[in-house]
């Protein structure tokens, strides 16, 4: 992971000044842009392996920049904002945003979110089978899900949930595309229904469902299932 | 007749129900009801106040007349007496029954006797029982006396049986809506023996009259009167009993009537009948109006109708009008629609024409009725005591034209004479009728039927003074000419006044054609009114043209009504036409001239309703103050106030959407700002965070200088931060007016100094520029603040100069002292210049630009603007760029030092 190039987009120096501190401490290589025109131009000539974006630049909408990013390149985009306001950070995800950190934030949160995004963009190894997360296992030729060794029955629906949820494991997923890859793009507003199956999943699949700690809820935005947590 | 009504299931009858619920909203009326003076009505009524009082119950006494009676007088005492009200009215004091007193003293149950009595000319209803009325609206109970006679329907048989015309008549409805009826009868040998012991109050100058009125018969029949009234009373009451119970009838008639009203003088007789007919039967009933289209109603005839169709609504019934070129059918249809069941018509004499060309109205309606059983109501005009103000005025109307067509009539038929003079001269014509005839259509042509029907007579003496054998003489020796002359009189008479019905009707026409245009014309005008106002100011213009008297309009301002547009402009109201106002607007009735209400204001106020409720009230003068609006004006009127309270509704909708855009718009500022605020605070806070989670985390990986590095930028982002706090806490100060700024004596260079030094420590690499002429005053202000307002202009300068140098210049003009902090940067635009004073004001979007608070140039002007100085800014500054904030404040002279004179 060393030595891979994180273009860092903000207009504030102050918050450059720290995460070119902080990411080349932690073995990467930072770039900075400040504007979106020298974002676009940077993806170009420096080729970096990830972005973090702040949606608020002098030129232009952090979100026009993102969607600008995404008409050509594949690249890992981690949000950076001050808006905590839900539709932002949804629309953001849903143009093709891998997550995203509010601001104030620490630095550690940040790097986690980068290095699942950078893993995730990594050259496509074999189309994994087995997921292991906490104690979970799904094995996805076989359809079947286990915990502690003991098969777990799901209906098919809410297979295709898990599984919609274990392909980004630790990264966010918003209702609309959880939405949109098991129910089909005709039901992108049922947000009611979607509450109904994570309730079902989690009362399979969690030790203790009122307490969920595989399935996440990012409120207002969606849900994220941990990477590696609980064993 | 058997009822068609559902077969009965058992449940209560809603339509009882519902008036059952809506009697119990209002306060309750209790009616004594006699049958003559003296019976002991106010005797009863005060017993039953004692008693209750006696119970508890709040009882006052509004007005009560003893007449002097000692039995009378003693049950007055121990209850309490409202105050009256003194009135004078032709240099007599009258004393009066005070309705405000009343409503603001409160009572749970008042007694107000005499319901019939007529209030003195100033009071705020010329009726006591529209006090009555207004009382029970205010939640108060009322208990009240009244004769049979006074009932309006009942005025035309009492003065038939006695001989008397009642003047003072209470409606039937306020009886009908009275919630209790206690008859107080004695019997009419009782009555007249307590008469005769002089226990009955009679005024002397009265007296003899009305002891023609006491007599056994007029008693006896008046008891009957009282008591079936009150006896078809307690059968209502039953029926709505059983109908609420739900109990099995057949206990209703289902009657209905439908009373024809044609405008001549019988209209009132009919509807009083069609009232009494109905009441018997427990019936409902309808008064319709026949109008024959084109028809031009002369105005004695539409005062017949207006009176007849007021009467039946104040009788109880519903009015209707309908119109259509069979009148016949057009009835019928209404009556099978109304589901009647009996028409009442009038039976009347009927004209020599009538006879000769078609049957009555009457006839035509029973050929034709079918199901409907039909009542003939005599229409000989009746005896009755006529109006005398209305007759007289229309009367002298009449007269006067009549006076003029007479006249006309008399010189056509002059001429006539003289052209057959002449032409007879000159040749022999074998029938000069013919010239008369002339002079008889061009009468009827140019003035109507009526001076064509004189002219005929006229035409018809004088051909045969002038012309028949033996000339000069009356006398007819030829019985052939006698003939002839009789047809000619027959042919110029049909002839006139079939071209005079043409003419009438023209003259009706082009009078409409002229009301319509000029509603064109109104509707024009104010559909392209944009606001209330304008739509007001339209209004009374043209109101004032169309009746060329004072119009106000009054609209609702927040709580009060106010006067909002008049013509001519500078009409004011006094007190009693505001108040007149006021009512119409709250109880969406007419008030003022010719209404129930304070009658005597000289302007009718009318609400302009739709269906959110009165828009507004508009008062008018009428044309003639005597008579009542003649039909023509009041369609005009009723057409202009439904138009205008429209477009009134229609502006006032446009000025409420406009609110709420604007509210909308508000929003959105205050959405900017709190994006802003939490981008000004968060930014800060996230370099903080990051910078101090980056140096625990990953400190162990950096050099010593990377560790300095991002504990300084700590460092500094605190500061920002806190200058942040600081502002908003200022800003608040000044906010809440708790900023007070001291006036001392301030050396301006030591202070821009200090403000320069302060900015070089916040802004290490800043290009500061200081000027400082040579002369400078003193300035009177708090060197603290002015040192704020200017580190403030340097940080702004600093942020939003890019990379430019900025300067800060001080200089003396005149008595100010001017400050001023210039930058190079892009500039501000135009109408921007004033708008960055605002609080939260920034240029560009709410973040993604230069960290700052938004506040600092608002501060500035509030710190200035305390220290008594004025801060302005300027864009371009210079070379078409920059902006330059200027800052004047009053300067002083530097106090004298001791020992410095030489």
């Amino acid at each position: 992971m060393n030595g891979r190039r994180i273009l860092v987009v903000d207009d504030e120096p102050e918050i450059q000044r720290f995460l070119r501190l902080a990411l080349s401490a932690a073995g990467f290589e930072p770039i900075a842009a400040v504007t979106g025109a020298e974002t676009l131009k940077a993806l170009v000539n420096k080729a970096p392996d990830a972005i973090v974006l702040d949606l608020g630049l002098p030129d232009r909408d952090g979100k026009d920049v993102l969607r600008d990013i995404r008409s050509f390149s594949q690249v890992p985009v981690v949000i950076l904002s001050a808006r905590d306001r839900e539709a932002e950070k949804i629309e953001a995800l849903d143009l093709g945003a891998d997550d995203y950190v509010e601001k104030p934030f620490g630095i550690g949160e940040l790097m986690a979110r980068l290095r699942t995004a950078l893993r995730h963009a990594a050259p496509a190894t074999p189309q994994q089978a087995r997921f292991e997360i906490g104690g979970l296992v799904v094995d996805t030729e076989r359809r079947q899900i286990s915990r502690d060794g003991e098969a777990i029955r799901l209906t098919p629906k809410e297979y295709d949930l898990l599984l919609a949820l274990v392909r980004r494991a630790g990264r966010v997923i918003t209702h609309r595309q959880i939405l949109n890859e098991v129910w089909g793009p005709a039901h992108n507003d049922d947000t009611q229904y979607l509450r109904v199956f994570i309730g079902q999943l989690r009362a399979k699949v969690e030790r203790e469902p009122s307490a969920p700690v595989i399935i996440l809820t990012e409120p207002g935005v969606g849900y994220r299932i941990v990477e590696r947590g609980g064993s | 007749m058997a009822s068609p009504r559902r077969p009965n299931d058992g449940r209560p009858d809603p339509e009882a129900l519902l008036a059952r619920s809506q009697r119990e909203g209002r306060a309750r009326l209790k009616v004594f009801l006699g049958a003559a003076p003296g019976v002991g009505k106010t005797y009863s009524m005060l017993q039953n106040a004692r008693r209750v009082k006696a119970d508890g119950v709040d009882v006052a006494i509004g007005i009560v007349e003893t007449h002097g009676r000692i039995e009378t007088g003693a049950l007055v005492e121990g209850l309490e007496m409202l105050p009256r009200r003194t009135s004078s009215y032709r240099e007599r004091i009258i004393e009066e029954f005070d309705l405000d007193a009343a409503l603001a003293r409160k009572p749970k149950l008042l007694v107000v006797d005499e319901l019939a009595h007529t209030n003195a000319p100033d009071s705020r209803h010329p009726k006591r029982w529209q006090d009555v009325e207004e009382l029970l609206d205010a939640g108060i109970d009322v208990w009240t006396a009244l004769n049979i006679q006074h009932l309006e329907s009942l005025a035309d048989v009492v003065s038939r049986i006695t001989g008397i015309v009642v003047r003072e008549t209470v409606p039937d409805k306020v009886l009908q809506e009275a919630d209790a009826v206690v008859l107080v009868d004695i019997t009419p040998d009782e009555l007249i023996a307590r008469l005769h012991e002089g226990k009955v109050y009679l005024p002397e100058v009265a007296r003899r009259a009305t002891e023609r009125f006491f007599t056994p018969g007029n008693l006896t029949a008046l008891r009957e009167l009282a008591l079936r009234r009150t006896a078809d009373r307690v059968d209502d009451q039953m029926v709505d009993y059983l109908r609420l119970k739900a109990i099995e009838g057949p206990w209703n008639s289902s009657e209905r009537l439908l009373a024809c009203i044609a405008p001549n003088a019988a209209a009132e007789r009919i509807v009083r009948r069609a009232s009494q007919l109905a009441t018997s039967l427990n019936a409902g009933w309808i008064a319709v109006h026949l109008e024959r289209p084109g028809e031009i109603a002369d105005a004695q005839k539409a005062e017949h109708v207006r009176s007849a169709m007021g009467l039946a609504e104040r009788l109880g019934g519903e009015t209707r009008r309908v119109s259509g070129a069979d009148l016949v059918e057009e009835t019928l249809r209404l009556a099978r629609r109304e589901n009647v069941t009996q028409i009442i018509v009038g039976a009347r004499e009927r004209s020599f024409m009538q006879h000769a060309f078609g049957r009555s109205f009457a006839e035509e309606l029973t050929r034709r009725a079918g199901q409907f059983e039909i009542h003939f109501v005599h229409t000989q005009p009746a005896p009755a005591a006529p109006r005398p103000p209305l007759r007289r005025v229309f009367g002298m109307a009449t007269g006067k034209r009549m006076a003029v067509e007479t006249g006309v009539a008399a010189l056509a038929v002059a001429g006539a004479v003289g052209v057959c003079e002449g032409l007879s001269e000159v040749l022999r014509l074998p029938n000069l009728s013919m010239v008369f005839l002339v002079a008889v259509l061009f009468c009827a042509v140019r003035f109507g039927v009526r001076a064509a029907v004189i002219a005929s007579f006229l035409s018809f003496l004088a051909y045969n003074f002038f012309f028949i054998q033996p000339v000069y003489t009356f006398t007819i020796a030829e019985p052939h000419e006698l003939l002839a002359l009789l047809v000619f009189l027959a042919v110029a008479v049909l002839t006139g006044s079939l071209a005079g019905r043409i003419h009438d009707q023209r003259e009706g026409v082009i009078r409409n054609a002229a009301v319509t245009q000029s509603l064109y014309d109104f509707s024009r005008k104010i559909s392209g009114a944009a606001t209330a106002d304008d739509v007001m100011w339209a209004a009374t213009a043209h109101l004032h043209a169309t009746l060329g008297r004072q119009v106000t309009l009054l609209a609702s301002a927040g709580e009060e009504l106010t006067l909002q547009a008049a013509w001519p402009p500078d009409v004011q109201l006094d007190a009693a036409e505001a108040s007149a106002a006021r009512w119409a607007q709250q109880k969406g009735e007419p008030a003022g001239w010719s209404t129930g209400t304070l009658p005597r204001v000289r302007f009718q106020f009318r609400p302009l309703q739709t269906a959110r409720g009165t828009v507004a009230v508009c008062g008018f003068e009428p044309p003639d103050a005597a008579a009542a609006l003649s039909e023509d004006d009041e369609r005009a009127l009723s057409a202009v106030f439904g138009q205008t309270a429209i477009a009134l509704d229609r502006a006032l909708l446009a000025r409420e959407a406009a609110r709420a855009t604007s509210f909308e718009e508000n929003e959105k500022v205050r959405d900017a700002l709190l994006a802003s605020l939490s981008h000004d605070l968060r930014t800060p806070l996230a370099a903080i965070a990051g910078a101090a989670s980056s140096l625990r985390d990953l400190g162990a990986n950096m050099s010593e200088a990377e560790r300095i590095e991002l504990l300084a930028s700590i460092e500094e982002e605190t500061g920002r931060l806190s200058r942040f706090v600081a502002n908003l806490l200022d800003m608040s100060r000044i906010e809440a007016g708790g900023l007070k700024a001291r006036r001392d004596w301030v050396d301006v260079a030591d202070v821009v100094r200090s403000a320069v030094a302060r900015c070089r420590k916040a802004f290490p690499n800043a290009r500061l520029r200081v000027s400082l002429a040579a002369d400078l005053p003193f300035a009177r202000g708090d060197a603290r603040l002015l040192e704020q307002v200017l580190f403030n202009l340097l940080d702004n300068a600093q942020k939003y100069g890019g990379d430019g140098e900025s300067a800060i210049h001080a200089r003396r003009e005149g008595e100010d002292l001017i400050l001023s902090v210039t930058d190079e940067g892009p500039g501000v635009k135009p109408a921007d210049l004033d708008r960055i004073f605002e609080k939260f004001y920034r240029g560009g979007r709410s973040d993604g630009r230069k960290a700052g608070t938004g506040l600092g140039l608002s501060i500035c002007r509030g710190l200035v603007e305390a220290m008594g100085g004025v801060i302005i800014a300027q864009s371009p500054a210079a070379r078409r760029r920059g902006t330059r904030i200027v800052v004047r404040l009053p300067a002083v002279e530097p106090p004298p030092l001791p020992g410095a004179e030489t």
